[in-house]
């Protein structure tokens, strides 16, 4: 079953700059995929067009079965959630309370359960003991994960990371990475928007874009070790990956040290 | 020395006199020419408190900065009589994000800006440009675009050339990579690897990237809770005890080089910094 | 920017901690009525007693109350002193004869010039002031020697003094309640309380949530645009930007290399923000449950019945004509 299906999307920005040229992918209910993608390859587009802030002018979009449109935005909404990249400019309430508290009061929950759920899923992302703090006392990579307690406690089916982790710091960014794992261990279907290779390694598939159209589309093992397609769209191979390129080029016949690094790519 | 920091402390006011040490007790010189210089440490540590003190936006509350010859003291009054503006012009400073200084029509006016506010002349301000909008490898042809229409590197490099123009003899870049892509990160890189090894300044980069500093740097300022833990080269901060005890990410190079060493015993007769010297250096031992 | 007293709320747990934000917002706004209705000078000693009583009784340090008033001791002085000089209705109280010399003249200004440069030392500036303004008039009246250039007479008038003693009083109160309000109740319940009152506005199409939503984001962004203005600031002054000195001319463009970059931001983080909320399922003018909820209790109901016993007393005393 897919939990996103699109086909033969397009997007021109004002008439001109063509940000999406007749793309088609899917994405699987409980699946974790990557679109990886140079600036400026229309990822960030693709993203906004998924949660409807952005009119498909060619193509379709349907999650979950429904065709976008005006009249099904609101409802799809309800299933998709969004961590946009700048933590600052999506903090909507006063406090961490208030701020998960916003997509519930919108869903028109009942109080009492809006209380229940606001602990539940502070506690998921360990912001529990901030919920009184203002968004001035928290770090960027906290602002995000009360942002994504926001996106859980409307409880959507899909949760996707518009490059979620480029303006935090190393600790902010593994710990936003270990939590994009457990959603996808809770059957979240989880899709991340990033240029950053170790972002992308855990998850099941990767979808490869440049200048707006699919370069490939394939299971990670696959797409992580072609360095050709990556570095067409300004991406590099993760470096153990690098080696292992090296060493097959030079016709390197130790099978074990290949495995070895192979292993080391995927614990990031 | 270009810079010097004595017994530097500075404390943030805030509310109710209570204040926040942002750095303590700071000891450090930094030549004007041929040093390459990464200053890291967690977010809060006083990575950028240290940068403003370099080109006097901010001063100290304790001790003393010298800034090629101007003393700088925890006495306001003192430090106002000094023409604080000529520092500003020999020390560049690059903010993190370009949206804070970009604000000209085109490229080219936001470029001479800060030139013309030294005294420079306008031709002698648009010559600048036209050098600088190259320096950053982008052509000419940027300077009559509207800054607001480019996308985010194309930005920060225009930032960068802005700074540049000034003809500063030490350039300070906060963060100048984050949010890139690798290939926009490693072409910015190589810029300022070029205007450290061609035009013979001293560059300091404030990151977050163990990559950088591993790959590029000459010297790394390590700070945590306001004090510099270290000061030396790269190949030296990432012993076993350092690591441990700063929690310091280890660049992938030197990860990758001690995972193949303790699984497989290989050793590098030489140590590798890029990319390409790891893939060769191992494929003579691999073979 | 951390120097802003009013407006800042400061935890505490007295009995205007637990009154509801609406209780507050009605009782202040009957208390100010009242105050104005005020006409006999018992009456407004009265008053002002009572608003120190709900200080005391309040928890609330006086201290506070009156880094609220200092930005305002000035203006308060000056309508003062304008009034008890340059009102000259109702009996005459006192009158001082002043001679204006040459003498006298160059002392006070002397006096003057040292107060401009010594005030910035001391720490009772006010007292300071007021003293340099009565040695002033007391050297025009004790030392009339030397060539005279003028005569006149300092002379103050019951209803100056009334007038000015009114005023003072008036707005000592006004500043004074509205510190309470905002020293016991928290931003998010003041907003929640404004929203709840304003609520009847429908009938003149006016949506008090949507007022309520943006005072409640202006709020939460006012500390990130001021930290942001610094950085611009600090970005451009490493640009040679210098904001303290320039000509006229260097200050537009100073003005303008500082806006120009705040706009082009705060539009971003509008439109970054409406998309977050978007997303979120927010759709403006549709219903929505809501996390804080009031508490009427009690304690409102007899705060708001000695409020209004208060104003309709002071109405009826005027009525009356005590």
């Amino acid at each position: 079953m897919n939990m996103i299906d699109i086909e033969n999307l397009s997007f021109t920005y004002g008439g001109k700059v063509e940000a999406l040229k007749n793309v088609s992918l899917c994405v699987k209910k409980g699946e974790w995929v990557t679109i990886l993608g140079h600036n400026g390859s229309g990822k960030s587009t693709l993203a906004k067009l998924i949660v409807g802030l952005l009119k498909p002018q060619k193509g379709t979009i349907r999650v979950d079965g429904v065709e976008l449109s005006e009249r099904t935005v609101h409802d799809i909404r309800k299933k998709v959630g969004i961590v946009f990249q700048n933590p600052d400019n999506q903090f909507v309430g006063v406090t961490v309370r208030d701020d998960i508290a916003f997509g519930l009061e919108n869903l028109r929950i009942p109080r009492e359960e809006m209380i229940e759920r606001i602990e539940h899923y502070a506690k998921r992302v360990d912001m529990y003991s901030y919920l009184n703090k203002e968004p001035q006392a928290l770090s960027g990579g906290q602002k995000q994960r009360v942002a994504i307690a926001g996106i859980l406690a409307m409880r959507t089916e899909v949760i996707i990371f518009d490059e979620a982790t480029s303006m935090l710091d190393p600790d902010g960014r593994k710990r936003i990475l270990s939590y994009m794992r457990k959603l996808r261990d809770d059957g979240v279907t989880v899709v991340t928007i990033t240029h950053d290779m170790r972002e992308a390694v855990q998850s099941d598939r990767i979808v490869v874009l440049k200048d707006g159209e699919i370069l490939k589309a394939d299971k990670s093992e696959d797409v992580l070790k072609d360095k050709e397609t990556l570095e067409k769209s300004n991406l590099e191979l993760l470096l153990p990956l690098e080696v292992l390129h090296g060493l097959e080029h030079k016709k390197s016949t130790n099978e074990e040290i290949k495995e070895f690094l192979w292993q080391l790519s995927l614990n990031g | 020395m270009a810079i010097k920091f004595e017994r530097v402390s500075f404390q943030y006011r805030g509310i109710d006199e209570k204040g926040y040490l942002a750095l303590a007790d700071i000891n450090l010189s930094i030549a004007a020419k041929g040093e390459f210089i990464t200053l890291i440490g967690e977010t809060g540590s006083g990575k950028s408190t240290l940068a403003q003190h370099m080109n006097a936006l901010l001063t100290p509350t304790e001790g003393r900065v010298h800034v090629f010859g101007v003393k700088l003291t925890s006495d306001k009054k003192k430090n106002r009589r000094q023409r604080l503006n000529p520092i500003r012009q020999r020390v560049g400073l690059v903010f993190q994000f370009p949206e804070y200084q970009l604000f000209e029509e085109t490229v080219l006016k936001d470029i001479i800006f800060g030139p013309k506010n030294f005294g420079v002349g306008q031709d002698e301000a648009v010559e600048r440009a036209k050098k600088m909008i190259k320096v950053v490898g982008l052509d000419e042809s940027y300077l009559e675009r509207s800054p607001f229409n480019l996308s985010g590197g194309e930005k920060k490099r225009v930032s960068i050339a802005g700074i540049l123009a000034m003809e500063p003899e030490i350039l300070i870049l906060d963060e100048p990579t984050s949010g890139l892509d690798p290939m926009g990160r490693n072409a910015l890189l190589e810029v300022f690897h070029n205007i450290h090894e061609q035009l013979g300044k001293t560059v300091v980069i404030i990151t977050h990237d163990m990559n950088t500093v591993y790959e590029y740097a000459k010297r790394v300022l390590v700070l945590r809770e306001g004090a510099l833990v270290y000061d030396g080269d790269p190949s030296g901060l990432f012993s076993r005890k350092h690591v441990e005890d700063w929690n310091l990410e280890l660049p992938e190079i030197l990860r990758i080089q001690r995972a193949l060493e303790e699984r497989f015993g290989i050793k590098l007769d030489k140590s590798p910094r890029s990319r390409k010297e790891l893939i060769e250096a191992l494929g003579e031992v691999v073979g | 920017m951390n120097r802003i007293v009013i407006g800042r709320y400061i935890p505490g747990n007295s009995f205007l901690y637990r009154m509801d934000p609406r209780t507050k917002l009605i009782a202040m706004i009957l208390l100010m009525v009242s105050v104005f209705l005020i006409q006999s000078f018992i009456h407004m000693l009265v008053a002002l007693l009572l608003v120190a009583l709900l200080l005391v009784f309040g928890g609330i340090s006086v201290k506070r109350v009156y880094l609220g008033l200092r930005p305002l001791v000035f203006l308060l002085i000056f309508t003062f002193l304008f009034q008890v000089l340059f009102n000259r209705q109702g009996d005459l109280l006192y009158s001082l004869e002043l001679h204006y010399t040459v003498l006298n003249l160059s002392i006070a200004m002397a006096l003057v010039i040292m107060w401009g440069f010594t005030k910035r030392f001391l720490r009772f500036r006010l007292l300071y002031f007021l003293a340099t303004v009565a040695g002033v008039f007391l050297l025009f009246h004790y030392l009339p020697f030397g060539i005279v250039l003028g005569e006149g007479t300092f002379s103050v008038y019951e209803q100056g003094l009334s007038t000015a003693f009114f005023i003072m009083v008036r707005l000592v109160i006004i500043i004074t309640l509205s510190t309470i309000l905002t020293i016991t109740t928290k931003p998010t319940d003041l907003n929640l309380g404004l929203e709840s009152i304003l609520r009847p506005l429908r009938i003149l199409r006016i949506n008090a949530e949507e007022i309520a939503m943006i005072i409640a984001i202006s709020l939460r962004y006012i500390p990130t645009l001021l930290d942001e203005a610094n950085k611009i600031m600090l970005a451009q002054a490493s640009r040679g930007v210098d904001f303290q000195e320039g000509k006229l001319k260097d200050k537009v463009i100073q003005v303008v290399s500082l806006l120009v970059p705040m706009f082009i931001i705060s539009f971003q983080r509008s439109d970054d923000l409406a998309n977050a909320m978007e997303t979120r399922s927010f759709v403006p003018g549709q219903k929505r449950t809501r996390l804080h909820i009031l508490h009427w209790s009690g304690l409102d109901t007899t705060a708001l019945a000695f409020t209004c016993a208060a104003l309709i007393g002071v109405i009826l005393l005027r009525v009356v004509g005590w």
